[in-house]
């Protein structure tokens, strides 16, 4: 009897495809866990959703959509020009410098709520400056690799 | 004592500027300690290890301490820490008592800092001594107790342990690494993402864009408002706090910091947990509670005691085991891989000057944390008021310059902020938990190799429970914590039937609150 126990929890793992050992374990743990999430938690919400009670996140929930997306494609176009720009002056960090303010301009005005003339000439400032600042102490004082 | 000679007067001013950014940090509503460490990364990068470490602990002690202001002011927690502060913060600063609420935290803060600084130095070393003996299969045990005791320890166990098992798959990403023993075969991807993706998503790329964009994107959501515009900060009326507040309440003070301390070496739990849990003591255990939540000194001594001990609580794990205790030291985690230091069992005694420089750090932050604030409390209050539309293009872009310098200069790993910005933004989103999540991924390599190790090496299933008696001590520790978990959701249960049959309508009460929000 304890030898059949024994040799039912014995186990040879075979080197060349031990690298799929434990993540075939873990995705039938999460497999089960999804599971378990479903009946006990899923199942229940949906019901209440149907019934009105609830909203499904992120598709049912009020959202500013215009700064949301903004905000996402700025970041996009913000990564995607810093590397283009950055390969015309390679190993300067004026890629990062000249597009992180063309971003902190853009994300700024975007996050405004009152455009009064005081406001914006603060953001354009911060714009210049900030990136300015972070680029002379990092680049230059830490020699830290940019973009 | 040779460590004496590593402390210079940069080291110190490192330290207190860290305190001071944090507590900046802390004070803006929706930035957070673990933020704060996030962004500030790339600043560490040129420093060497010990002002590096100076800079960050300031930012963690200052982080933690800075939520007090807004939630005191404003009645919003800067940190999800000071939570329980708000209670009977507000209600002080409404009588016209902001700065008096606030001295009494900030000397909470401070105590709580400094005890738990003590247990750290204290319990830490014999912590480390006695894991240094673990094989494969106790440090394999370890790893799992740490994710059952995030997991039962959340809202939710069952959503814990998902988040947890999500993060550990994330980390098997990539390949099977032949210097830990592996076949060096990648898995988890398509071959094209091999070049970007061989040896898995960079941990830091990774926590900074989980704590730093999807923290902006969920404000981005709600149209980033300042809306403190018509709130008007009412601090103070001649100040009115002495010492003698603290008189018999210091076994509250006491208590509250050994909760807080024992919370934190508690892997994966946020800060909130903490002062809750101090803060329920403290309604239960005094004579006198029918003021708290109204303006009471000792809710507030409770509260932020409580907060400022997980520091040193949470930096037990990190030290003695390499598991981090909280969502900030798993930051930290990767600051000291950056300088090329494992933590685990062996770095303090490899490590001693390194760890009385940290000891160091940590008191004089904490001491500088109450001078700042103590003195300055007036000018501190005012950052509350910055507005995010100035901030956060900031943040994105110290975010940026952390993830691509890490590697020297990887774009990849600035798109890994994207990416797991989104994910970070999703996963709050469906009410996944972020803190398992990014434990399971920080130790879910080492868990595999253990794990797998421990297999190859003996073979059998049964040796996760033979291999010794701590091993068996283990199981029995993974087992209580899980039916602590079970049980305490039954009660929590049975308390809502309960609540629901009681009120018919729905008045949301000051117990419940506490309770959703870790």
């Amino acid at each position: 009897m304890e030898s059949g126990l024994l040799s039912l929890l014995s186990i040879s793992i075979d080197f060349e495809t031990s690298h799929l050992f434990f993540p075939r374990i873990i995705h039938w743990i999460m497999a089960g866990l999804l599971a378990l999430i479903l009946v006990t938690k899923v199942a229940p919400f949906m019901v209440a959703v149907k019934r009105g009670e609830r909203t499904i996140p992120i598709v049912g929930e009020a959202r500013d959509n215009f700064r949301f997306f903004g905000t996402l494609v700025l970041i996009v176009a913000y990564f995607y020009f810093m590397a283009v720009v950055g390969d015309i002056f390679p190993y300067t960090g004026y890629g990062f410098l000249m597009v992180s303010m063309a971003f902190v301009l853009l994300m700024s005005l975007l996050y405004l709520h009152d455009w009064t003339k005081k406001a914006i000439t603060i953001v354009v400032v911060n714009a210049i400056v900030a990136p300015s600042l972070a680029w002379f102490v990092l680049a230059k004082l830490f020699t830290i690799t940019l973009p | 004592m040779d460590f004496l000679f590593l402390l210079d007067i940069t080291f110190f001013l490192l330290a207190g500027l860290g305190a001071l950014i944090g507590i900046i940090f802390g004070a803006i509503p929706g930035m957070t300690a673990t933020m704060a460490v996030a962004v500030c990364l790339p600043l560490t990068y040129a420093l060497g290890l010990h002002h590096g470490l100076a800079l960050l602990l300031g930012l963690y002690v200052g982080g933690i301490s800075g939520g007090m202001v807004p939630a005191v002011l404003l009645n919003i927690p800067g940190t999800p820490s000071s939570i329980t502060t708000t209670f009977d913060g507000y209600p002080m600063a409404q009588k016209g008592e902001g700065e008096k609420a606030l001295k009494i935290c900030v000397v909470a803060s401070v105590v709580g800092g400094l005890i738990s600084a003590a247990v750290l130095f204290l319990f830490a070393p014999l912590l480390a001594d006695f894991s240094i003996k673990f094989s494969y299969v106790e440090k394999f045990l370890i790893i799992l107790l740490a994710l059952s005791v995030i997991a039962s320890l959340s809202s939710s166990m069952l959503i814990g342990i998902f988040s947890g098992v999500i993060g550990i798959w994330l980390s098997l990403i990539g390949d099977y690494s032949i210097s830990d023993g592996g076949n060096g075969k990648t898995r988890l991807m398509f071959d094209f993402m091999e070049p970007y993706l061989f040896e898995g998503f960079s941990l830091l790329p990774v926590l900074i864009g989980i704590f730093g964009i999807s923290t902006i994107l969920l404000e981005a959501e709600k149209g980033a408002k300042s809306g403190l515009v018509n709130e008007r900060i009412k601090i103070s009326r001649g100040g009115g706090f002495s010492l003698s507040v603290f008189n018999g309440r210091l076994t509250n003070l006491v208590r509250s910091s050994f909760i807080g301390t024992f919370v934190g070496m508690l892997p994966g739990v946020g800060g909130s947990a903490a002062s809750v849990l101090a803060y329920t003591q403290e309604k239960n255990l005094t004579r006198d509670s029918s003021q708290m939540g109204k303006g009471a000194p000792q809710g507030l001594i409770a509260s932020e005691s409580a907060n400022n001990a997980l520091t040193g609580g949470a930096l037990i794990p990190l030290l003695s085991l390499g598991i981090p205790g909280d969502s900030t030291t798993a930051v930290l985690i990767g600051a000291f891989t950056l300088q090329g230091i494992q933590v685990g069992p062996l770095f303090i005694p490899e490590n001693t000057e390194t760890w009385y420089v940290m000891m160091t750090a940590l008191v004089f932050a904490n001491i500088v944390m109450f001078f700042l604030m103590f003195y300055a409390i007036k000018y501190i209050a005012k950052v509350v008021m910055v507005p995010k539309h100035i901030l956060f293009p900031i943040i994105v872009m110290m975010c940026v310059v952390g993830a691509y310098a890490i590697n020297y200069g990887i774009m990849f790993d600035v798109w890994t902020l994207l990416i797991f910005g989104i994910l970070g933004y999703l996963v709050q989103k469906i009410g996944l938990e972020v803190a398992p999540l990014i434990i399971g991924f920080i130790l879910g390599s080492q868990a595999e190799i253990y794990f797998v190790k421990s297999l190859e090496s003996f073979g059998t299933y049964s040796i996760f429970f033979t291999r010794s008696p701590i091993a068996v001590v283990l199981w029995g520790l993974i087992v209580a914590s899980v039916m602590f978990a079970i049980v305490m959701g039954f009660k929590s249960r049975a308390r809502q039937k309960m609540e629901l049959t009681q009120v018919t309508g729905s008045t949301p009460t000051a117990s419940g609150k506490g309770h959703d929000t870790n």
